[in-house]
């Protein structure tokens, strides 16, 4: 699995290649990536059929495995599409009707301040760990700055009214409820924080850069910048264009995500199939590693933040405060399906900080709650 | 490759693809097997998706606007592939519920542990009569008891599940179980039900079954807990919702 991940994330990657390079390298690039692709689907289940193939069952056997597999992928799949069409139409809405001087104007620059308002937009912007990605990267090409983004992305999944009600439905006014909204939130501005310090060079796709740095940078220059960034349509007043035009650039970024996505539960899946959640769990008890464990479930199941609390609620009598905590405020901000959809916004080396660094926070906490309060 | 990147076939592909999405949850949401993957509760969002997609694909029609000119745009063949293959996959392996397949590598819920479950299912479950409780309210009415073995004997119960033969059981006996799914299948969790029959070795896994009979002290794993004396066992058809949501 681990070398799928690489794999996986060096396709996802690939640069807008630079002009210099010649047609014919061109497609070239597009026919490995396409044969890369086809290679990585079929090792993904060749895995899983091997797996059972050397436990020395028989066929139909297999057969229904291959169905508890496929059948685990779409319900992740099925459950997230509307999630993910839902950030796209919002974000296809930014493109076209937010006027970029508006993120000059309005929103903080520096990155404490910048950080807090980041982590509390989910407020005005209810979306789960699918939704937000379409969004903060239209932002970004929007000039918003770097750490209200990343701030963005990790909060927003549990700093939002529907996720809130539903963790106090779930779990009630209680140290629970107040311990996810308040550690996720501080997470959020910790990590956003540490992000502040990087270049945007070193920290978006290029693509993803060039238009950032177009919007926010280059405001005063007297060349006219490349992407139109000012007047998003500068020709097009109709409301109807305007709008067709969103639709279009929505359908573009979920095409573009829905990638990440199936990639991300295909991957979930497997791990599910393969994995017995049984040794998961019966791993351990004690404070440092209930914590790991929870944390390692929360990645490997990948279920949607609005409704994960209703799940946790299975694990709160038998795992440790500490762990159920780091589920709830983990698992929203880094999953397989999530983690491989940042691929869409940040190069290789950004999305391991941002899944390395929630994950030593949340540990840290988790671990922490259980030392002080008790299990 | 360079028909496939012309701006008209790309706003063709997109929007066929938008529309092959927007059928295919359709179709499952039509025939009622959207459930085998995801919790009832988000049939709304189902409708929303499909609508979303159809309201995408048109805007791609031809002469409705500008191809795009910001371009992470562009469809790969590849990229194309991917978000085919969930539709793929779906009509590959015909639509079916989990079953005992999925239960190799799950825990399974039996015994009343001291696990915390919401307070009002499980006064639901007490209210609900014996008759009525399908395998989760028991299992919930179990977890409110300090001695369900001793507490529950006696009482009847007529549940459906599918059958599953665990390997630590002894001959005779079996599991039926139900799958509980709060969001989608990939959160399922088993709740099962010990069930003494002396013709289990002729049922099937995976078999769909009703289970009559009395409740009575018995124990699984070494650890006590009330077990299904069955009266008659049934076969039945798999019901329309195969899980159950707690």
């Amino acid at each position: 699995m681990a070398d799928m991940w690489v794999e996986e994330s060096q396709l996802s990657t690939e640069e807008i290649p630079v002009s210099s390079e010649k047609l014919s390298d061109l497609a070239r690039r597009r026919r490995l990536r396409v044969g890369l692709t086809l290679l990585l689907a079929a090792a993904a289940l060749a895995a899983v059929f091997f797996n059972v193939w050397a436990s020395g069952a028989g066929l139909l056997y297999l057969y229904q495995q291959a169905q508890t597999f496929v059948t685990i992928f779409l319900g992740i799949f099925v459950e997230a599409v509307p999630f993910l069409l839902a950030g796209s139409l919002v974000s296809g809405l930014i493109a076209v009707f937010v006027d970029q001087s508006a993120i000059d104007r309005y929103l903080p620059k520096s990155a404490l301040p910048g950080a807090l308002v980041g982590a509390t937009l989910g407020v005005v912007f209810p979306v789960c760990e699918c939704g937000v990605v379409p969004v903060v990267r239209r932002l970004y090409e929007k000039g918003l700055p770097l750490s209200i983004g990343v701030a963005f992305l990790l909060a927003a999944p549990v700093v939002n009214p529907i996720v809130i009600l539903s963790t106090y439905s779930a779990f009630g006014w209680g140290s629970i409820f107040v311990g996810r909204v308040l550690f996720s939130f501080l997470i959020a501005v910790v990590v956003a924080l540490l992000f502040s310090r990087a270049r945007p060079d070193e920290l978006l796709r290029p693509v993803v850069f060039r238009a950032h740095h177009d919007a926010c940078c280059n405001a005063h220059s007297h060349s006219p910048p490349t992407h139109s960034a000012r007047d998003p349509l500068p020709g097009v007043a109709l409301l109807e264009q305007r709008l067709t035009r969103s639709f279009n650039l929505a359908g573009d970024d979920f095409l573009e995500m829905a990638r990440f996505l199936v990639v991300g539960s295909l991957l979930a899946a497997a791990m599910q199939t393969v994995v017995p959640q049984s040794a998961l769990l019966s791993v351990g008890q004690g404070p440092v590693v209930s914590v790991l464990v929870m944390q390692a479930l929360a990645f490997i199941l990948s279920v949607c933040s609005t409704v994960d609390a209703f799940l946790a609620l299975a694990f709160a009598g038998t795992f440790t405060t500490g762990s159920v905590l780091a589920f709830l405020v983990f698992g929203p901000m880094v999953d397989i399906k999530s983690s491989l959809m940042f691929l869409s916004i940040f190069p290789r080396r950004a999305v391991a900080y941002l899944i390395l660094l929630p994950l030593m926070l949340a540990l840290l906490m988790g671990i922490g709650w259980n030392l002080n309060l008790g299990w | 490759m360079a028909l496939f990147t012309r701006p008209r076939f790309q706003q063709a592909v997109k929007a066929l693809t938008l529309l092959g999405l927007a059928l295919f949850l359709y179709t499952r949401l039509a025939d009622g097997t959207l459930f085998f993957y995801i919790n009832q509760r988000f049939l709304a969002y189902t409708v929303f998706a499909v609508v979303a997609a159809l309201l995408i694909a048109a805007s791609y029609r031809p002469g409705a606007a500008q191809p795009a000119a910001q371009s992470h745009a562009n469809l790969t063949l590849g990229g194309l592939l991917w978000v085919l293959l969930p539709i793929g996959l779906g009509l590959l392996f015909p639509p079916q519920p989990l079953g005992a397949a999925a239960l190799g590598n799950r825990e399974l819920t039996l015994t009343p542990s001291q696990r915390s479950v919401l307070p009002a299912a499980v006064r639901a479950a007490a209210q609900k009569s014996a008759a009525e409780r399908t395998v989760l309210d028991w299992l919930h009415a179990f977890s409110a008891s300090s001695d369900p073995a001793q507490e529950f004997a006696g009482q009847p119960v007529d549940v459906v599940g599918f059958v599953y033969h665990d390997p630590r059981l002894p001959e005779g006996k079996l599991l039926v179980n139900r799958f509980t799914v709060s969001c989608c299948v990939a959160d399922a969790s088993p709740v099962s039900l010990v069930v003494q029959w002396a013709d289990a070795a002729t049922l099937a896994n995976d078999s769909w079954v009703q289970v009559q009979g009395v409740l009575q002290p018995g124990e699984f794993n070494g650890r006590p807990l009330p077990v299904v004396v069955a009266r008659r066992v049934d076969r039945v058809e798999q019901p329309a919702q195969p899980y159950l949501y707690p």
